[in-house]
Formats: structure tokens, C-alpha cells, sequence
């Protein structure tokens, strides 16, 4: 844990005990313990457990005053993981003042936001670090330190963004599974004032009617490392770009029709691989002092598809949703690692519409160039009032001379007990 | 001269009352019944939904409404935040009703901090597992049905009258409602819904009435009974607050966000 993220713990606490000692505090909290058994042994020697355990507590307290129009949350977060020391980690995914004016909303603190349309991937959505080793979905975020003015009017919602800290993201270490089977060496950046850099964003969104748009734009340190390598320390190398970012977002309902579009051009990342005479060398690389860096590209990506949902098939009370999908990333094979580079999601979506609120989510990602496929499987349902079951599951088929082919023997089914105190 | 012009005109209202279809009673019925809901303002409730398997047994969820009524052509505006079970705490759902138009709807998801449009073809489907759809809990604008008197019966010792209205919007789950309505104070005392083979699917009987300013009738129990799965599903509304000064930021996408 980096120094601001010490202070801000100091604060939580601060403001903690300040909380607890007024009455009209909102408090809770959540357990959840994770099992997860791998099918095939790992390709790193070292490990050599095939079940893992994991325990995370999360909780969240929340009080107001000024006729409710201030506002402060805190929301800890930690995790103890048996196998990775890099899983083992600990959290603010909140402590945020917000004030609500006639005029504007205010929000000063360390936050979370979300922006975006699409299931498969999520390009548009920049302003919180992904917390790598939390989920492979890239849908569970670090803690963003933030200043976000907030205005909503006739024309339209606008948030404007000040971003002063740079968090990050967390990768799976060599000794856990779902990882390359490298350390990672310090990251490098670009900016000079490393991850002080003082990152700004805005977004302006609307919609008429069935029809919802959003317009964003982003300049600063980039969320997405360019990974090199450390030739010394024979580690990983997060190497992190000043990037500007644009992102466009569309969604159309008609009737049982929902049709997506999240497209993203960016400016400034260095090219992640480089092929040369004697085959692909990696984009970045450093040997002790001196750091190479491959030169800036800028390139587009999208995300572009349709969900359609069938409301009560076969005369029962379950919605059937179908999910299609197109990525696409202009770097092709020179993306990075992360990119869904020409893949296409198919996918299928269940709602029980039960009282226990179960859900399942089935679907493929197929590479059509590298000819390989990813499965996943994600349900959900509560057994009684306070306990929730969750199931993961994911299975890799990826060719030889894909991306993914370090994660070949690493699939897995995770099963998750989530208790609300 | 005054007085003769009266008393003409009074004539050819008892005339034209006399020749009144079944269709324009049942829609004045349903006119004076929403003229009679209008003039709130805005309201506060706190509900606790409890829902009944046919093997009788109960799970339950707490949530709390805020409504705001709509001025001129404008609809109703709502917000529900859900309370119970607890892993689905601070899930919000923000509706625009509209008149003659689709509703406009958003969930708020806490865990991913998303806004996401629900689609309003979804309106047949069940309302968080429960037996309400949605479209029975949504704000009910007259313009939304064609309506037929059918004629008068006395429920629950309440002279009724029996209006049947069919819904405009072809995604409703029914083909026809035929509400028991109290001659004395127009209210809604027993609805039954009839699916899309005009079948008799369900029944609500609503409650417990209670006035508020002088004027508004509100159940504090309304029971939704499937008769094809034999579950019940239940809406106990604690006490309505009315006239609490809510304004149209509490109503928009950011309110969405920081519901609590």
C-alpha cells in the first residue's frame, strides 16, 4: 500500500471513530469465503495446489446530515487469499463527502464510478484501476482518489473529474494461479510525476428516449499498463503511459431489442510488441537504469452488439436473454495482452424471477483469427435472508499462439458464500 | 333566461347519461376514480413485501417508495430503494411514467455503481419474484386502457361498481382487469386480471383504506393471489406521508446514484 493510501486508511479511521460516535450511522458488512478448484495442475512448477481458499470482508458506513444533502461513505475492503501474496490484499473502495446542491452535486474523496454499456468488455470505463486479482471480468475496481463535480440539467448530465493519485492495477503473482508466472517489478511511468500525475475526465450523457448516449474524455496516467520486462530482475515490467483517451457510448432499446456500442480511440500508448527482423520483441523493457520504450501509437477499439430478451419463455416466469457481441481492437496482434483484438461474445442470460433471485449467465468468447475460446459460467442465488451463493466458472481453449495460451491449464470452478451481517 | 338555459342543460346531461354507452361509463368510472387520486403532490411509503409459495412459505423485502405526481401532460415520477435481502440493499429503480408512451425506466445496480435502462417490454415479466408484474405496480394512467362497465355488485358489503379496461400496449401480460370499484369513494377493492388466453390469472384485493388529507384513499394491504400457481405475494404498506416537499432533482439518473 502506497503512502496516500496510508493516509486516506488513517483518515477512514479518523472519520471512523468520528462516525461511530453520532447515532444515526448506517452500518454494514459483508463476508464472503471463496473456494476455487483448478482442474489441471499449474505450468509453474512451484505451485503445486490445485484448491484454493480465500476470505474477504467488506463493509460500509454511511451517514448524512444537512437535511440529508451531505453525505459521507466508507467502504473498507479486504481479502486474505492462501496461495498469492499479491491476492492478499486490502482496500478503500470508498470514503467519499458528497454534497448535493440545487445547482450541482459535489464529491470529494476516494470513489468508484462506472461508465459504459456493454457486457463482454469495457473500454469506455477509465476512471477506477481494475483490481486484477479480485476477478478476471476486470469488473472489480480499486478505489479512485477523486474530486467529481457533478451537473444535470435540461441538456443533459455532465461530470467533470480532477484524478490527483494513480492507483496500480493488481496482478496475480507467481505464486498464484491465473497469473503469467512472473513477479512484477515497481511500475515505470511515463509522467514525471509518476502516479501524482493529476489526471482529468469528463463525461457528458443523455438520452432521448429509447435512446441513450454518452460522450467522455480522459487525460492522464493510463489505467491499462503496457507490460514489459525487467531484464535485472527477470520480472514483470507495468509500465504506465500518459494517454488521452475519447469514448462514445450508445444504447437503443426496441422492444426486446437492447442495442450497444462502446467504442474508445486512444492516444499515446506504446506499442506492446514490436515485430522486428528476429520475431516480436516486448514494447518495453529495462535493463537496470536504462528503460527502452517503444513509440506511442494511437489506436481505436469497440465493442459493438445487441442483447435480446424473451420475457417469461414457455409460459413460465424465467426471461431468456441472448447476448452478441463483436470486439474489435485497430492494433490486431500488436494489442496488448488485455485486448479482445477480433472476438466475438455469445452468450445467454436466465432470470429465474424467483424469490431467491437466481440468475445464470453462460457464454463463449471465440477468437475467430487465433481459432480458440474461452467459456465461463456465472450464477447466482440467495439460500435464506442474509447468505448468497455464487458460482464461477471458466474454461480456456486458447491456440498456441495466443494471448491467452499461458492460461491454457488454468481452468477453474470458484464457488462463493457470501454472508450480510 | 339564466335559469331556463340551466335547466336545458340539465336536461340533455340526464339525456346523454341516459344514452351512455358501457365503454364511456366505464371511462368516466375511470376518470372520476383518477380525478379523485389527483392533487397529492408527492408521498413517502415504506413497504414490506412478502411473498407466499404455494407450500406456504415466506420470504420477504423491505424497500421504500417516493413518488412524485406529474403536472399537466407529465406523468408520475418514482423511485423504489430496495432495503431487503440484503445483498440486494441500495438495487434503486427510477420510473417516468408516461401517458400514452412506454414508461421510462433505470435500475441502479450498488455493487458495479451502473445505471442501466430496463426496457419497458419487460412489463408482463414478475416484479423482483414477486406475483405483482410490473406493469401492476406502475403509476395507472387512465389513458393506458379502454374501459367497459360491466355492471354493479356489492363486494365486501360495498356497493361496486364492475368496470372491465383492457391495456393499449400490446406487451401486457393481460388481455383484460375487471376491477370492483366502491361507488362511495371510487376505490380499487378487488382487480381481477385475466392473461393472454383470457384466462382468469390473478387476483388483488387491496385493504385497510385510509384517508389521508381528507381526501386520498390508500390501502395498507394489497394481495395478489396467482390462482394458476397458488402463490400469494403481499404488500403491507406502513403509514404514507404526502406533501413532504419532494422536488424533480429527487427523481432524475444522479438521484438514481445516491439513493440511501
Amino acid at each position: 500500500m502506497k503512502n496516500i493510501m496510508k493516509k486516506a486508511l488513517t483518515v477512514g479511521v479518523a472519520v471512523l471513530v468520528a462516525t461511530l460516535a453520532r447515532a444515526d450511522i448506517a452500518i454494514d458488512g459483508q463476508v464472503n469465503y471463496e473456494a476455487t478448484a483448478f482442474f489441471n495442475d499449474s505450468l509453474n512448477p512451484v505451485i503445486d495446489q490445485n484448491f484454493n481458499n480465500s476470505l474477504s470482508f467488506e463493509s460500509e458506513l454511511y451517514t448524512q446530515w444537512d437535511d440529508d444533502n451531505q453525505s459521507l461513505t466508507f467502504k473498507p475492503f479486504y481479502r486474505f487469499d492462501e496461495m498469492d501474496d499479491e491476492r492478499t490484499h486490502g482496500d478503500i473502495r470508498e470514503l467519499i463527502w458528497h454534497k448535493l446542491s440545487d445547482q450541482y452535486e459535489l464529491k470529494a474523496g476516494i470513489g468508484k464510478v462506472y461508465w459504459g454499456v456493454t457486457e463482454s468488455n469495457h473500454l469506455v470505463d477509465i476512471v477506477n484501476q481494475t483490481d486484477g486479482v479480485e476477478s478476471i471480468d476486470g469488473e472489480e475496481k480499486l478505489g479512485q482518489p477523486m474530486v467529481q463535480l457533478m451537473l444535470e440539467r435540461d441538456w443533459g448530465n455532465l461530470d467533470l473529474f480532477v484524478l490527483p493519485y494513480h492507483r496500480e492495477r493488481t496482478l496475480a503473482g507467481s505464486d498464484g494461479r491465473l497469473s503469467a508466472g512472473f513477479d512484477y517489478a515497481d511500475a515505470v511511468y511515463e509522467s514525471d510525476d509518476e502516479e501524482n500525475n493529476i489526471d482529468v475526465a469528463a463525461r457528458y450523457y443523455s438520452y432521448i428516449d429509447e435512446f441513450e448516449y454518452a460522450v467522455s474524455l480522459f487525460h492522464g496516467n493510463s489505467r491499462e499498463p503496457v507490460v514489459g520486462f525487467d531484464v535485472i530482475s527477470n520480472q514483470a515490467l507495468p509500465y504506465y503511459p500518459i494517454i488521452s483517451q475519447l469514448g462514445i457510448e450508445l444504447q437503443y432499446l426496441n422492444e426486446g431489442w437492447a442495442w450497444k456500442f462502446e467504442g474508445i480511440h486512444r492516444d499515446g500508448v506504446s506499442e506492446n510488441t514490436i515485430l522486428g527482423p528476429l520475431g516480436s520483441l516486448v514494447g518495453v523493457a529495462s535493463a537496470g537504469p536504462s528503460l527502452t520504450v517503444a513509440d506511442d501509437k494511437s489506436y481505436f477499439a469497440t465493442t459493438a452488439g445487441f442483447e435480446y430478451t424473451q420475457v417469461g419463455i414457455w409460459e413460465s416466469r424465467i426471461d431468456l436473454g441472448w447476448v452478441v457481441e463483436h470486439m474489435y481492437d485497430s492494433r490486431q496482434e500488436k494489442s496488448s495482452q488485455a485486448a479482445f483484438e477480433h472476438d466475438v461474445l455469445l452468450a445467454t442470460r436466465w432470470a429465474a424471477n424467483n424469490s431467491a433471485d437466481s440468475t445464470l449467465l453462460v457464454g463463449a468468447v471465440v477468437d475467430y483469427e487465433y481459432q480458440d475460446f474461452s467459456l465461463s459460467i456465472e450464477g447466482t442465488t440467495r439460500l435464506m435472508e442474509g447468505l448468497s451463493l455464487e458460482i464461477e466458472a471458466r474454461v480456456f481453449a486458447p491456440a498456441k499462439d495466443a494471448p491467452l495460451y499461458l492460461f491454457r491449464d488454468e481452468d477453474f470452478v470458484r464457488l462463493t458464500l457470501s454472508y450480510y451481517l | 333566461m339564466k335559469n331556463i338555459l340551466v335547466g336545458s342543460l340539465l336536461v340533455l346531461m340526464s339525456l346523454t347519461s341516459f344514452a351512455e354507452t358501457a365503454e364511456e361509463k366505464g371511462l368516466a368510472i375511470a376518470i372520476e376514480g383518477d380525478k379523485r387520486g389527483t392533487g397529492f403532490g408527492d408521498s413517502k411509503v415504506a413497504l414490506t413485501m412478502v411473498l407466499l409459495d404455494s407450500k406456504g412459505r415466506e420470504t420477504s423485502r423491505d424497500m421504500r417508495v417516493k413518488s412524485l405526481e406529474g403536472v399537466g401532460e407529465s406523468g408520475d415520477k418514482s423511485l423504489m430503494i430496495f432495503d431487503t435481502p440484503k445483498d440486494q440493499k441500495g438495487v434503486a429503480m427510477l420510473t417516468f411514467t408516461h401517458k400514452v408512451e412506454a414508461d421510462d425506466q433505470w435500475l441502479f445496480l450498488p455493487a458495479l455503481k451502473r445505471v442501466k435502462k430496463i426496457s419497458s417490454r419487460n412489463k408482463s415479466g414478475p416484479f423482483v419474484g414477486s406475483e405483482f408484474a410490473f406493469e401492476d405496480i406502475s403509476s395507472q394512467e387512465v389513458e393506458k386502457y379502454t374501459y367497459k362497465y360491466l355492471r354493479d355488485e356489492v363486494v365486501n358489503g360495498m356497493d361496486s361498481f364492475v368496470v372491465e379496461s383492457d391495456p393499449v400496449d400490446k406487451y401486457s401480460g393481460y388481455t383484460r382487469r375487471v376491477a370492483f370499484i366502491d361507488k362511495t369513494e371510487y376505490r380499487a377493492v378487488k382487480i381481477d386480471f385475466y392473461d393472454r388466453k383470457n384466462s382468469l390469472l390473478k387476483t388483488m384485493e387491496n385493504s385497510g383504506y385510509q384517508q389521508y388529507l381528507g381526501k386520498f384513499w390508500y390501502p395498507n394491504l394489497s394481495k395478489m393471489t396467482n390462482h394458476q400457481t397458488g402463490k400469494i405475494t403481499r404488500l403491507e404498506y406502513g403509514n404514507y406521508e404526502f406533501k413532504v416537499g419532494l422536488q424533480d432533482k429527487e427523481f432524475t439518473k444522479n438521484s438514481l446514484k445516491r439513493a440511501k
